[in-house]
This record gives C-alpha cells, sequence and structure tokens, in this order.
C-alpha cells in the first residue's frame, strides 16, 4: 500500500491544489487518470486508505479539494431541507405553542385576578354590613339604655313628687293640729287656773283677769 | 501511534458517478462527512417532529427541550436584530441546530463535519450570502453605507473605508476558521492525548503513570469538547445575528 500511496501521491498535489486555478482542462484530465488508476488497481476501501495515507503525510485531509463540491452541494441541499422543515413546520408549531401558553396564562390570570377582586369586594361589603349591624345593635342597646334610664328618671321623680305631696300634707296636717293644740293651751291653762282660784279662794275669778294672768305667765 | 489527522480523512460509503461543472469537478458520492451531515438532520428532524407532534400547553420533556433551543435563538435574534429578527429566526434556528448536531454527532458517533473546511466554508458563505442578499434588498445601493459610518470626520474616511471593506470581507474568513480550527484542534487534542494513553502504557510502570494522567486529560477534554460543541453553535448564530443586524438596522448606525 505504501507504494501505491507514494506513487499516488503527487499525482493528487498535482490535480487538486495547483492546476483548477492554472489550467483547468489539464487538473481533469490528470484526476481522471489518477481516479481510474486507483480504481483498476486497488479495491475500494484500499483506494480510501491509499488516499488518506497520501494526504495525511501532506497536511490536513481538509485540504484535499476534489472532496470540497460534493460535501458543499450536499450541504446546500441538507441545509435546505432542514431550513424548509423548521421555517415551515416547526417554528411556526413552536412559536404557537409559547403564544398559545402565554395567552392561557394571561388569560388565567386575568380570571384569578377578577375573582380576587370580586372576593375582596365582598369581604369589603360584609365587613361593612357587620359594622353597620354592629352600629344598629350598638345604637338600639344605648337607646334602649337611655330610654329606661329616662322611664327610671321619670317613675323616681313621679314617686318623689307623690311622697313630696304626702310629706307637704302631713306637715300641713301636724302643722294645724299643733296650732289647734297650742290654741287650746290658753283655755286649758284658764280653765286650770280658775278652777285651782276656785278652789283656794272659793270664789270664781273674773274672765278678764284670769286670761290677763295666763298671759303674764 | 494513529494519525490524529486520520479521523478527518474523507471516505467514500456510496460511490456516484461524478460529473463536471464548468471544468470543475462535482463528485457527489456519499462520503462519511456527508453522512455525519445526514445523521445531524435528521436527527434535529427527528426531534424536533417527536417533540413538537403533540406540543401541548404543559409541555413534556422533549418539548420543552425543543423549546428552550427555540427561546435561546429567538431571544438572540429579537434581542440583536431587534422586532424585525422575527424574519431571520428560521435561518439563524437552522444554523445553529445544524453546526450544534454536527458537532454533537462528531463528539458522539461517526465524523465531524463542521471540522470539514469545506463545510465550514459552506455555511459562512450562506451566512455572508444571505447578509449581502437582506443587505441589498432591504437598502438598495445604500448597502454600501456599511462600510461608511456616519458621524466620521471626513479626513478619517479614506483610512476607516478601506479598514471596513476589509473587516467585512474578513467576516467569511473568520466564521470559517473559527468553527473549523475549534473542532479540528479539539479534535486532534483529544486523538493526540487518547493515543498517548496507549503509547505510554507499553513503557511499563512509569509509563502507566503517563498513561492516567493522559486518560484523566482525555477525560477532561471530552467535557471541554462537548462545551465547545456548544459553544461555537451558539457563536456562529451569534455572529450571524451581528452581521444580519449591521445590514437590517443599517440606517441606525
Amino acid at each position: 500500500m505504501s507504494v501505491t500511496s507514494s506513487s499516488e501521491a503527487p499525482v493528487t498535489t498535482v490535480a487538486t491544489l495547483e492546476p483548477i486555478v492554472t489550467a483547468p482542462a489539464s487538473a481533469e484530465a490528470a484526476h481522471d487518470a489518477a481516479h481510474a488508476d486507483s480504481h483498476a488497481a486497488t479495491a475500494h476501501t484500499e483506494e480510501v486508505h491509499g488516499h488518506g495515507d497520501a494526504h495525511a503525510s501532506g497536511g490536513l485531509p481538509q485540504f484535499q479539494m476534489e472532496h470540497w463540491a460534493g460535501q458543499m452541494i450536499w450541504l446546500v441541499i441538507l441545509f435546505g431541507i432542514l431550513f424548509l422543515l423548521i421555517a415551515k413546520v416547526f417554528a411556526p408549531r413552536l412559536r404557537k405553542v409559547i403564544d398559545n401558553r402565554g395567552s392561557t396564562i394571561a388569560e388565567d390570570l386575568a380570571n384569578a385576578r377578577a375573582i380576587r377582586d370580586e372576593a375582596e369586594a365582598q369581604a369589603k361589603a360584609a365587613a361593612a354590613e357587620t359594622a353597620q349591624a354592629q352600629a344598629a345593635a350598638r345604637k338600639l342597646a344605648s337607646d334602649a339604655k337611655s330610654k329606661a334610664a329616662a322611664e327610671l328618671a321619670a317613675a323616681q321623680a313621679a314617686e318623689d313628687a307623690r311622697l313630696n305631696a304626702v310629706l307637704a300634707e302631713s306637715e300641713a296636717r301636724i302643722r294645724t293640729a299643733r296650732d289647734e293644740a297650742l290654741s287650746h293651751v290658753a283655755e286649758i291653762a284658764t280653765d286650770t287656773a280658775s278652777a285651782l282660784v276656785e278652789k283656794l279662794t272659793g270664789k270664781a275669778p273674773t274672765k278678764a283677769a284670769l286670761s290677763a294672768a295666763v298671759k303674764k305667765a | 501511534m494513529a494519525d490524529p489527522l486520520h479521523q478527518f480523512q474523507i471516505q467514500k460509503v456510496v460511490e456516484l458517478p461524478a460529473f463536471e461543472v464548468a471544468g470543475i469537478p462535482v463528485d457527489l458520492s456519499i462520503t462519511n462527512s456527508v453522512l455525519a451531515m445526514m445523521f445531524a438532520v435528521a436527527a434535529v428532524i427527528v426531534f424536533f417532529s417527536l417533540s413538537t407532534a403533540r406540543a401541548g400547553i404543559i409541555p413534556g420533556r422533549g418539548q420543552v427541550m425543543a423549546e428552550g433551543l427555540f427561546k435561546l435563538v429567538d431571544d438572540l435574534t429579537e434581542s440583536i436584530i431587534g422586532h424585525d429578527g422575527r424574519a431571520f429566526f428560521p435561518f439563524v434556528f437552522t444554523l445553529f441546530l445544524f453546526v450544534l448536531s454536527c458537532n454533537l454527532i462528531g463528539m458522539t458517533t461517526y465524523f465531524t463535519a463542521t471540522s470539514q473546511l469545506a463545510v465550514t466554508l459552506t455555511l459562512a458563505l450562506l451566512t455572508i450570502g444571505t447578509v449581502i442578499v437582506v443587505g441589498v434588498l432591504r437598502n438598495g445601493l445604500g448597502f454600501f453605507k456599511l462600510f461608511c459610518p456616519s458621524g466620521v470626520p471626513l479626513p478619517i474616511l479614506p483610512i476607516l473605508i478601506p479598514i471596513e471593506i476589509i473587516s467585512f470581507l474578513m467576516r467569511p474568513i473568520t466564521l470559517t476558521l473559527r468553527l473549523f480550527g475549534n473542532m479540528v484542534g479539539g479534535h486532534i487534542v483529544m486523538k493526540v492525548f487518547a493515543g498517548f494513553i496507549v503509547s505510554l502504557a507499553s513503557l511499563g510502570f512509569l509509563g502507566y503513570l503517563g498513561g492516567f494522567v493522559s486518560l484523566f486529560a482525555v477525560v477532561a477534554l471530552t467535557a471541554l469538547e462537548f462545551l465547545v460543541a456548544y459553544l461555537q453553535a451558539f457563536v456562529f448564530a451569534v455572529l450571524t445575528c451581528v452581521y444580519l443586524n449591521d445590514v437590517v438596522n443599517l440606517h441606525d448606525h
């Protein structure tokens, strides 16, 4: 194999690197000749290996220009297929699903927000209602309290007035009784004095003298 | 030790007849690189078909992953390009998924298509081609204002315009080489350290020690390469957005 490769090396180098620029026709001829030669001489795999050995010594295999055109054309074909599939199928599918997800999430968020707002409003209404009820209850309680207090005060006042009246009447009665009693005192004293004088002297004193004496005492 | 570059060797899997277009030989044979790209694209298609087939408001596991990738790139286009970014989302998303899938196929199973210069160059040319087409369609000849930033003093323009033109022309090259270099470098280093394990272990006791160090290095590098696989896809997508933004929002400059 080393023999074939060493014999082949200059031919391929000439065919690939130099004449393509300077003399295309001769390059083709040389290349074809090399191709036919190797094809005839060796089996397929051996030919490939022969190429490899020949070029490995000469540098990177990537600079073997005879393989370029095929790779470039195949690359463009494959790239085109992939591009079409991505542009027409995969990218729209993915963009659609991502957009769908975005709108679904936005919708759900909006729904959730609306429900939350509603719940908040309801809670606020309930709180307001509670406060109102509380205020009403408080008012009712205070009303009842004040009404009771007023009733109590009124009853108390009425009772006071009645008692005062009874008191005043009693006092008046006592006063008249006392006055009456006091008015009888002089009479009793005169009577007593008259009786005493009569017993002592045996003769009833005059009324005028008696009352004067009682008044002096 | 196995040749660390052999992993990048193009090999024909299904041979198809070659033909010529304008003097350039075109060999449409299915090579390992092409097959890896087919696997990568098929993996993306299968994954997205399954994960978005029954896409619901409440996502499954696959749908979460698909939506994660979708949102990542969607936010990227939206934040870099702005409102018009949505129009370019499919392109950027395709680029991102293609590069990521190729990188991961390279990391896990078969062959790293993104370590092929032809592949990364084509991806870069697709990007820059899109940028130019979009720029011309949206701005007409105003596209060339891209090379003439507004608000710059007149005397500086003769220096600035060539610099802007060169920087624009460098964009496809840097796009190409960044992805290419990262993938090639990472895979070579992994292969080299993996080769060290075997060759050091055959040397005896001290060799075993070295072999273990290499083994740990390979494990660590593998983790790093997974990061790089994702990161390079992301960087490619970000830069595509940045370049598109330059021409989409040209008047804002």
